[in-house]
């Protein structure tokens, strides 16, 4: 039961969610993302993916972004992580310009990457290795990420022995092990089972809380979005370009009990605007003829 | 589903009640273990079988009259000798020739001029060879040895035996006509003398025995005992100062394969692993490569004489040749399939462009690039017959072409099926030692589970134990 939109607003806040949101807007901003354009040229003219984008990430906050497929919210990441390169704009870390890959911004991506040659341990001490730290240092460290994340008994297993959501967790372990500034994540939790995404998330919000860490998560799924963010950046498709930046009214800490709660449900109901507008709607109906006798209906 | 017949009955007792459910036939379902090892059994038993059944069938096929008993001609000279083949269209015309020439003796030793014309010592020399026509049915028998075909006394001493009736050949036996042959001879010969004297031999023509055979097929496909017997016997030869043994021969032929592989595989793997890593060396390289590639190898080996001279080189050098430009291109493509989200996971995880090669690519392809290897050594041994004809014919192969020319394919068939087993007993070491190489893989899981993996691996494990190593649990 949805009530309708117009009872209760996504933006009124309770005075402690309103306070959060002060404090937050106080901290210095980790991730600036300035008027950023992407184009891909093509035989069959210019695709815009990407077109002036322009947020500010603060210090702890958990940002989601999300957008119907196609909006450019996996180019905007890679751009972020530097494994794209913007046509306009810039992305600023602490202030300063990124350019290329770089252990500041950690990743998790949506396939499972972590390296089947390399044990659990091995894995999460592949970043700090390349820095070339000390292997002894290096070691004892992953062993505390690998703690973090639940897996202290898996660390000499292979990722083959590892199910999905262990996967992932050790990828959040690797990527944080390089202890970046922020942590980008592109749809981690896509390939997983609804119960165990469900245990991945109350996972990363436990990580988020204990650690000084910055986190922009992708995700298609609106109630992740919600249950997960402090604020959600929603995409418009072609091209891609800010919609609105909605202040989840959802107090903090979260639960799952929350996802009937109005404020969730009017935020779920006002992205889901955003993203489905009015004039799409009726196109989720198919020209389908009635192909059973008069009478036999199931609902 | 099931033939009923005797012979599968084993395998439905087996696997009784589960036939309904479990199909032998079903598009890509996994056979049950049993299933599969039967299978894997029968598709070597299956070739034997047939081999057997064709070589000892003799309703089978069998084109051919292998001669048992031979004779000479007058005025032929085609001669054939025991273990010769005869079509079976020409075999009864070849008998019957002999039975008209014995017609035509008799009626010459009836008339007033026995010897029709000819010289004693002529006569005497002609029947010394009809004397031994019967050695080599002696030497079947068992009644003399190998080397006692031409030792006319003890052959002399044969024909008596036989003509009194006293002994009787079994295996293979005379045939009736030629047991009166025999008869008839031995009248002539003993009024002369009872034993062997080579001066006082009889000069009265003897008859011709009229030549026997058995069906059999044709020398170039020798039964399975026979090739048994002829690999045991030539690589049980020692070697010789101009002649090598056969175990000397695999170890120069494996020499020749291994050197010519090796070699392709030492420069070709950094060379397709760096094409396969950068755009750039892959335009440079491949395509010149990927022309290479289809000239085929022999055509260059007059050329490899020129530049490598005699003996081994330009023989791995053909090996090479033949192996080293498919070798690029394939681990140039098996380092290209590296899944490309791990090297980007790399890059953000703060690899350098030197780190990605180094740490992530190089251990990436790693159970690919075995595998490639594994296949392009397969395609090395096609190289070696043809390398070994290179310059001096040396090796396995210098043995196939000299014994094949006689004939003698009782002696190829060992040596062609030993290369076949090389071959096959590499490839399947290489896949087992796989899984140990690359305990991350699939594989191997497997190959650690594998009861010949499993005696090997208990020393190490036990130590790793011992030592108090964890071992790894499993995930759900």
């Amino acid at each position: 039961m949805i009530p309708p939109a117009d009872t209760i607003d996504y933006h009124t806040q309770s005075p402690e969610v309103s306070k959060r949101f002060a404090e937050l807007k106080q901290r210095p901003v980790v991730l600036s993302v300035d008027d950023l354009t992407k184009i891909f040229p093509s035989r069959n003219g210019d695709v815009t993916a990407l077109k002036s984008v322009d947020f500010e990430v603060y210090r702890r906050e958990f940002m989601c972004v999300i957008g119907p497929s196609g909006c450019g919210k996996s180019t905007l990441i890679r751009i972020l992580a530097g494994l794209e390169t913007e046509t306009a704009g810039a992305v600023l870390l602490d202030g300063n310009p990124v350019a290329g890959p770089g252990p500041d911004r950690g990743m998790v991506f949506q396939s499972y990457t972590l390296f089947p040659w390399l044990t659990v341990k091995q894995n999460v001490m592949f970043g700090p290795k390349m820095a070339g730290h000390k292997e002894a240092g290096v070691e004892a460290d992953a062993r505390q990420w690998i703690e973090l994340v639940g897996l202290s008994q898996f660390e000499n297993s292979y990722p083959h022995q590892l199910s999905g959501g262990m996967k992932q967790r050790v990828a959040i372990a690797r990527a944080l092990a390089n202890r970046p500034r922020i942590l980008l994540m592109d749809e981690p939790f896509g390939a997983l089972d609804a119960q165990t995404r469900a245990q991945m998330q109350s996972y990363l919000l436990q990580i988020w809380k204990n650690l000084d860490i910055t986190i922009l998560f992708i995700t298609h799924d609106l109630d992740e979005a919600i249950y997960l963010s402090d604020r959600i950046l929603v995409l418009k498709a072609n091209p891609g370009e800010v919609d609105e930046i909605i202040e989840v009214p959802v107090p903090r800490p979260r639960s799952l009990d929350q996802f009937i709660e109005p404020e969730f449900i009017a935020t779920k109901h006002r992205i889901n605007q955003l993203i489905h507008p009015e004039s799409e709607r009726g196109q989720d109906t198919l020209p389908f003829p009635r192909m059973t006798k008069q009478g036999d209906d199931v609902e | 589903m099931l033939p009923t017949s005797p012979l599968f009955a084993f395998i439905k007792m087996s696997d009784s009640g589960k036939n309904a459910r479990d199909p032998w036939f079903a598009v890509r379902r996994e056979l049950s273990p049993k299933r599969a090892t039967v299978l894997t059994v029968v598709s070597f038993t299956l070739p034997l079988l047939i081999w057997s059944a064709v070589s000892y069938l003799p309703f089978l096929w069998h084109p051919d009259i292998q001669l048992q008993l031979s004779a000479n001609r007058k005025d032929v000279s085609t001669v054939y000798v025991a273990g010769d083949r005869l079509s079976k269209g020409f075999f009864p015309e070849f008998q019957e020739a002999v039975r008209v020439q014995n017609a035509e003796l008799n009626t010459q030793l009836a008339s007033e001029d026995p010897l029709a014309g000819a010289s004693e010592s002529t006569v005497r020399r002609a029947n010394k060879k009809v004397l031994r026509h019967l050695a080599p049915l002696l030497i079947q028998n068992g009644w003399i040895s190998d080397d006692q075909s031409t030792d006319d006394e003890a052959i002399y001493h044969a024909w008596g035996e036989l003509a009194s009736g006293e002994r009787s050949l079994k295996r293979p036996s005379l045939s009736d006509e030629n047991i009166e042959i025999v008869e008839a001879n031995w009248k002539a010969m003993s009024a002369v003398s009872p034993n062997y004297d080579s001066d006082n031999f009889v000069s009265v023509p003897l008859l011709s025995l009229v030549p026997q055979g058995k069906a059999s097929n044709p020398d170039y496909l020798p039964a399975p005992d026979k090739v048994l017997t002829s690999g045991i016997k030539i690589f049980s030869i020692p070697a010789e100062s101009d002649r090598p043994s056969m175990l000397q021969r695999v170890g120069h032929s494996l020499q020749i394969v291994f050197g010519g592989f090796l070699l392709a595989a030492l420069i070709g793997v950094p060379i397709g692993v760096v094409c396969g890593t950068y755009p750039f060396f892959s335009r440079l390289v491949e395509p010149f490569t990927d022309f290479f590639r289809y000239m085929p190898a022999p055509t260059f080996s007059t050329l490899l004489v020129a530049i490598f001279l005699a003996n081994d080189a330009p023989k791995i050098a053909l090996v090479f040749v033949g192996t080293f430009f498919q070798l690029v291109l394939v681990v140039a493509n098996t380092t290209r399939r590296l899944d490309m989200p791990l090297l980007e996971a790399a890059q953000t995880l703060g690899a350098s462009q030197h780190q990605l090669l180094s740490k992530v690519v190089v251990p990436g392809i790693m159970p690919s690039l075995y595998d490639d290897l594994r296949i392009l050594l397969g395609w090395a041994w096609t190289w070696l017959v043809i390398a070994e004809l290179v310059g001096v014919k040396s090796g396995l192969t210098e043995f196939i072409e000299t014994q094949g020319r006689f004939r003698n394919f009782d002696l190829v068939f060992p040596v062609i099926i030993l290369i076949g087993l090389i071959g096959f007993f590499t490839d399947q070491i290489l896949s087992l030692i796989k899984g140990v190489i690359f305990p991350y893989t699939e594989d191997g899981a497997k190959a650690a589970s594998h009861p010949i993996m499993k005696a090997v691996l208990f020393l190490p494990r036990l130590v790793r134990r011992l030592l108090g190593g964890k071992t790894t649990p499993d995930a759900a």
